[in-house]
């Protein structure tokens, strides 16, 4: 018997089962085969996305409760956000989503050279949203828009008197603008820093066919930040 | 345990492309509306399916739980189900807030009282005079000190 | 198997506790029973200190005006209790030291789905822990574990240390949460339909979707109180427009559901202690299992009965006062069913068993108190006083805890292979029940006159209910600390454990040493009977594993078929 426990334990720390003919290496030695691994990875990832949109529905509660409480402010406050820069910004992110599902559909095929372009091309997009944001954020603090006591709406440019911005509840207007479009900001970079590794994984050809669970949950996870942004644009930034 | 069908679904590249070009045509879309067509309350719901037509397509395709296990879809709707709760129950209250009078009489107008507090209070911001948060606090005599100096 | 030729074998020379030695093996481990351990070490130590504070709250409340501190002293101790308690303790208790131990031997797996991830919560949690330490140390935390704002928003900067600590303990309750779905869903072993869970798994299982679903909405509660108190957002304080009844919708929004992620674990240790007790399979299975899932997702639809004098509306408040009486149902058909099992049963009157007649008793009278508090009229006049910290105490304290410590004593002897002394094991029960009973039933009537929670000072009509009071918390102490002393003399000089002292017909007992192997099972199990059908225990160890005297003894866990295990 205690030759068995120490035949089987010297994997138990490394899940590198090389000694096992049938378990590939990326086979993890709790797992019975690489669907389950890969079944147990894909659900997991599915529970921690509700977990995301049940972090953001809290901060859409507040934009809901507030907005019904005064629509004519939300109305009004939302002409101050640059709707064709938030447009652009979900092109720019739609157009993100699918290079990731382009990823994953390539190295489904086996195809490492597209997979690498591909994950490339996203994290580019993905800079690029961050840009437009910064660029979007600023033109807002020159103004004294801030989240928060900071709020201070001040100065004219392009015709816009941002004084006569100065209403009540503007204020919770901006600070839900500034901590939605933040926390999603901050998952963006969470995507870039994801890709990224899968960038350099990718380019030293550890995914194929056989195996990129990986792509696939950061492709999950990149989706869902989409999705969020789509809820996002029409409510902040249109009506 | 191991099904051994589900999970590898290759998305055909044409689909993908396909659900890509419906989603830019839906911002578009969205953002005629929204600016352009002007349906009264109308425009926020509309502009809710269509953010919700593009979230399902997303989901649908781009994340494949069209071909996925029955179990990622019971989770995803659970989601949702949980943030309409929660969404539907709390505006329950802030929509019906001093119904059957059990806020007390004054309540509407306290309310009033703290958004006439609030003007007064942005317009001694514009005119640069000093704040007096303290009067716009509950009766709370020892924290209003701390408050004050919070803000810089 | 003779007795005496399997007293020798009994102990195997290598399990999960002695295969690897060092404190790196530990700290870097993966494996779920060791991680198990960690936690068991690390809740001992938050219990620990939570109780303490509580000890030090019941003395002051000994005799009226100051005793031992000052109203400020008392609003920050009451405050550390609650936070310590609620959020550091009970949220993780029975899924982080039981869950972890026991869940994947349930299974019949070698491990849960996601192992480092696993480790990582643990480590999530000490660093939520390290943080609300910090902020006890910081001081001046007086807000209550509720964090009502506006007082929260305008009261000491800790707070935002706390509200930092609750959010990153969020994350390890949501990582072992999604880790225990896909543990039940993907790793069972062959022939373990759902049908045969056990009652724990699926208390577990329930606890999870709750943990998953509910704790992210603690967690950006915590993000815009943080903001809310840096940047004077104004969503939740009144004096900047804010409306501080959304706060506590939001925070009720989890912190109800928590109330079921503390107790609904306990429900499954409960009937895993029954059952075997009882010898008999927990009567109504299914009931008893999807009133679990019945209530984990009911418990999401009841937040606003703690805001019935919040001043939200009075409709709302009729529905949620409803839909609290329908959690009742669910929890009613549990409570009649662990009842009915005892019916005609063998009862065997060990001290797992005691724990579990003292939870009965005790929930009991946690869940009627409760009813009566999400009447809405009753509540009106109830609301913040005695009575309500009476009722949850009754259901965290005479429920969770009561229900962790039956556990621990059950699966004991799994966890470190040593009997412990069932008299003193006894004697401390005993003093459990009685101490609870006497520190919490006075504070029943205390609420019921009007004592209001939270003060540090009361009138001379109260003085003899809060000494007796006080005086209870002290046996309930003693209890504790002869608990703490049963263990420790029983991983110093307990008797080896046999495999299954209890005659269990899960497969941690059947199927595995004690304690088990690092790989849990040595063949993965088949499974061909349900968790509680103890006539075919009875088969697999040729009649004496389900005598109920504990006589079993295994030389090696019989691996698919009774015929096997001779070998
Ligand atoms: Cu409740």
């Amino acid at each position: 018997m205690s030759t068995t426990i120490a035949s089987t334990e010297h994997d138990t720390q490394g899940g590198h089962g090389a000694s096992h003919d049938d378990h590939p290496a990326f086979l993890q030695h709790h797992f019975v085969n690489a669907d389950q691994q890969f079944d147990a990875a894909k659900m997991g990832m599915w529970l921690f996305l509700i977990t995301e949109i049940l972090l953001f529905s809290g901060m859409f509660v507040a934009y809901t409760v507030y907005r019904a409480w005064h629509p004519e402010v939300f109305l009004e406050a939302s002409t101050l956000l640059d709707w064709k820069l938030g447009g652009l910004n979900t092109l720019v992110l739609l157009a993100s989503s699918l290079t990731v599902a382009l990823s994953i559909h390539y190295i489904q095929k086996g195809n490492q050279a597209a997979l690498f372009w591909n994950l490339l091309i996203t994290i580019l997009l993905a800079c690029v949203f961050l840009v437009v944001k910064y660029f979007e954020y600023m033109a807002k603090f020159e103004h004294g828009i801030f989240a928060g006591e900071g709020f201070d709406p001040h100065g004219v440019s392009h015709g816009v008197d941002y004084a006569k911005y100065n209403i009540p509840y503007a204020k919770q207007f901006f600070s839900i603008y500034f901590i939605m479009t933040g926390i999603h900001g901050f998952h963006v970079i969470v995507g870039i820093i994801l890709m990224t590794w899968l960038l350099v994984k990718a380019r030293l050809g550890h995914f194929s066919a056989a195996w990129y669970t990986p792509v696939e949950l950061t492709g999950l996870y990149w989706h869902i930040v989409d999705i969020i942004w789509i809820f996002l644009f029409p409510l902040m930034y249109l009506i | 345990m191991a099904d051994g069908h589900h999970g590898h679904h290759i998305v055909p590249l044409k689909i993908l492309w396909g659900v890509f070009g419906g989603l830019i045509f839906l911002t578009i879309i969205t953002v005629i509306t929204a600016k352009q067509v002007d349906l009264g309350p109308l425009n926020l719901p509309l502009a809710l399916v269509i953010a919700g037509t593009k979230a399902t397509l997303v989901v649908t395709f781009f994340m494949a739980l069209k071909w996925d296990n029955r179990v990622n879809l019971l989770i995803f709707s659970l989601g949702f189900i949980f943030v309409i709760v929660f969404l539907s129950f709390t505006l329950f209250d802030t929509s019906f807030r001093g119904d059957m009078s059990n806020a007390e009489e004054n309540y509407i107008s306290d309310q009033e009282r703290i958004e006439q507090q609030l003007l007064e209070r942005q317009e001694r911001l514009e005119q640069g005079l000093p704040l007096d948060v303290e009067e716009e606090e509950p009766a709370d005599a020892g924290h209003g000190d701390d408050h004050g100096d919070d803000g810089h | 198997m003779s007795q005496t030729a399997s007293a020798v074998h009994h102990s195997p020379k290598e399990n999960y506790l002695n295969h690897q030695k060092t404190v790196w093996s530990w700290m870097s481990t993966v494996d779920h029973k060791r991680i198990g351990v960690m936690y068991l070490v690390t809740l001992a130590v938050m219990f620990f200190i939570g109780g303490m504070l509580a000890l030090l709250v019941r003395l002051e409340l000994l005799t009226p005006g100051v005793t031992i501190m000052g109203p400020d002293t008392y609003n920050q101790v009451f405050t550390m209790h609650g936070i310590v308690m609620v959020f550091l303790f009970l949220v993780p208790s029975i899924p982080a030291i039981l869950g972890n131990f026991v869940l994947p031997m349930h299974l019949g797996a070698i491990d849960v789905a996601f192992p480092r991830l696993n480790l990582a919560s643990y480590y999530v949690y000490l660093a939520g822990g390290a943080l609300v330490l910090f902020g006890l140390f910081a001081g001046e935390i007086d807000t209550g574990w509720t964090f009502y704002t506006p007082y929260s928003s305008s009261a000491s900067s800790a707070v935002l240390f706390l509200t930092s600590a609750v959010f990153v303990a969020g994350f390890s309750s949501i990582f072992t949460g999604i880790n225990f779905i896909v543990t039940i869903h993907k790793m069972r072993a062959p022939g373990l339909t759902w049908n045969r869970l056990s009652l724990f798994t699926w208390s577990i299982y329930a606890t999870s979707i709750v943990q998953v679903l509910a704790t992210p909405v603690i967690g950006i509660t915590m993000v815009l109180l943080f903001f809310e108190k840096m940047l004077h957002i104004g969503i939740f304080d009144p004096a900047l427009g804010g409306d501080p009844v959304l706060f506590q919708h939001f925070f009720w929004f989890y912190s109800h559901p928590a109330v079921y992620i503390m107790i609904l674990p306990a429900f499954g240790v409960v009937s895993e202690l029954i059952a075997p007790f009882c010898r008999q399979p927990i009567s109504g299975y299914k009931f008893v299992a999807l009133s679990s899932v019945a209530i984990a997702f009911l418990g999401f639809l009841v937040w606003g009965h703690h805001m019935f004098v919040s001043g939200q509306s009075v409709v709302s408040s009729v529905i949620f006062s409803l839909i609290t009486y329908f959690i009742g149902i669910p929890t009613g058909v549990k409570v009649l069913n662990w009842v009915t099992t005892m019916y005609k049963g063998s009862i065997w009157l060990k001290t797992p068993f005691l724990y579990a007649l003292s939870f009965l008793f005790l929930f009991t009278i946690g869940g009627l108190t409760g009813i009566m508090l999400g009447v809405l009229a009753i509540d009106i006049h109830l609301h913040d006083t005695y009575f309500v910290v009476s009722h949850f105490h009754y259901v965290m304290m005479g429920g969770t805890v009561v229900a962790a410590i039956g556990g621990l004593h059950y699966w004991w002897p799994k966890i470190t292979g040593k009997m412990y002394d069932e008299v003193s094991a006894k004697i401390a029960c005993g003093l459990i029940f009685v101490g609870f009973n006497l520190t919490f039933f006075p504070q029943l009537i205390l609420g019921s006159q009007g004592m209001p929670r939270r003060y540090h000072d009361y009138v001379e009509a109260f003085a003899g209910l809060h000494m007796a009071s006080t005086i209870g918390s002290w046996v309930l102490a003693l209890g504790l600390f002869v608990v703490l002393g049963c263990f420790v003399h029983s991983l110093r000089r307990g008797k080896p454990a046999p495999s299954n002292p209890w005659g269990a017909a899960t497969l941690e007992w059947t199927n595995a040493t004690s304690p088990p192997s690092p790989h849990n099972f040595v063949t993965s199990p088949i499974v061909t009977h349900g968790p509680y059908d103890f006539d075919a225990v009875e088969e697999i160890f040729s009649g004496d594993g389900a005598s109920g005297d504990g006589s079993v003894q295994m030389d090696q866990p019989p691996s698919v078929a009774p015929s096997s295990s001779a070998s």
